[in-house]
């Protein structure tokens, strides 16, 4: 039955346009959320993203992103 | 000014220029000790600086090394059940060099490179074949840019700069090279063994569909049975999770890689200055004396024809 939930689930996040990668992130941050102080603490050091991505198509690089998942949650 | 003059201070400063020709300076042997001074000046600066950074890189490798000890296992149940396939045969490719953002790190950078270059000639022999290259750090980029300028699909740098490097950076980059729907990814990185030994690796990661072809042909795969529904869900969902988990892995180890390489190099950067400086101080020495032994024989010889 377990399984069963799980696979809605995972169903419903492929469907919403998340990947595994996206899904599993934000389990881990409402995981880390759900800590208590000391544990918490330790475990922010683990959270957030920060690189800088610069796509490149047909010869020339596009315009640079900077992905910063701290700061867009701030 | 007389010859005297030019012996009191023999070896500091500009010489004074003469009376009669002010544009060339007073005696070429001070001018060439003024030159071998200021590049001993500079050349045990140098020495200071790939020294401090050697120090730096040191440091910066105890706790790189820890991070990289962590993750070491991380993608190995994957690694396991799907396996290690870089020859299968697979239409899309791409190719993940793990570059480091900054040099004064000897030669890894350019040996991945290398490396992407072989994997993508390699690739490029399979007339159906498509192969793209997704650069991860600054160097990477530079070395590549004007080799693919149509293979590239971009490139990050500033790598988990703020905040560190964690599983979180190697996800979302993850999700940017599945955007380009491979079937295969190859990330070439420099495997950490110990401050003197990195190897340069490749690892694959299959694409769902790809796994489960391998699958058919005899893998690990068959040998569990799963729970749910829809196994090509699980396989999709297991195909992300080893990329992102490899790449993290690959990307921490790369970065130990380069603090390792980076204090062998500062060390014989700072051992080259050494043995320049000392030749330096020796041809500054024994020319500082022959002036003064030439002069010294001119004061006497001229002494001793006053005499006479």
């Amino acid at each position: 039955m377990s399984s069963t939930a799980a696979a809605n689930a995972s169903a419903y996040w492929r469907i919403a346009g998340m990947s595994y990668l996206r899904y599993s992130g934000l389990c881990a941050d409402m995981v880390r959320a759900a800590l208590k102080e000391a544990p918490k603490a330790k475990a922010a050091t683990r959270e957030g993203a920060y690189f800088k991505y610069t796509p490149w198509a047909d010869g020339v690089a596009g315009t640079p992103v900077i992905v910063d998942t701290k700061a867009a949650l701030k | 000014m007389t010859s005297l003059g030019a012996f009191k201070t023999p070896s500091l400063g500009f010489a004074e220029p003469s009376a009669e020709n002010k544009q060339a300076p007073f005696g070429t042997r001070s001018v060439s000790l003024q030159a071998v001074a200021i590049r001993m000046k500079s050349v045990s600066s140098t020495k200071k600086i790939t020294s401090a950074t050697k120090l730096i890189a040191a440091t910066k490798l105890r706790g790189a090394e820890l991070r990289s000890q962590a993750a070491r296992n991380l993608p190995t149940p994957t690694h396991d059940l799907l396996g290690d396939a870089p020859g299968a045969p697979v239409s899309k490719t791409v190719v993940v060099p793990i570059t480091t953002d900054r040099g004064l790190c000897g030669g890894i950078n350019t040996i991945i490179c290398k490396y992407a270059k072989g994997i993508v000639a390699l690739e490029e022999q399979n007339p159906d074949g498509d192969v793209k290259v997704f650069v991860v750090g600054d160097k990477g980029r530079s070395q590549l840019r004007r080799v693919y300028p149509d293979k590239l699909l971009g490139f990050t740098q500033d790598n988990g700069k703020f905040g560190g490097l964690t599983f979180g950076v190697a996800s979302l980059i993850s999700e940017e090279i599945l955007k380009a729907e491979a079937d295969k990814v190859m990330i070439a990185y420099n495997r950490f063994f110990n401050a003197a030994k990195y190897v340069p690796t490749i690892a694959t990661v299959l694409s769902s569909s790809a796994a489960e072809a391998m699958a058919e042909e005899g893998g690990m795969l068959d040998a569990y049975e799963l729970e749910g529904p829809d196994r090509a869900e699980m396989l999709m969902d297991l195909a992300e999770f080893q990329l992102a988990s490899q790449l993290y892995q690959a990307m921490l180890d790369n970065s130990t890689s380069e603090q390792a390489s980076k204090m062998q190099a500062m060390e014989n950067a700072t051992n080259n200055a050494q043995e320049m400086l000392e030749k330096l101080t020796q041809l500054y020495n024994r020319t500082r004396q022959a002036a003064i032994t030439t002069e010294l024989s001119e004061i006497i010889g001229g002494a001793s024809a006053l005499e006479g």
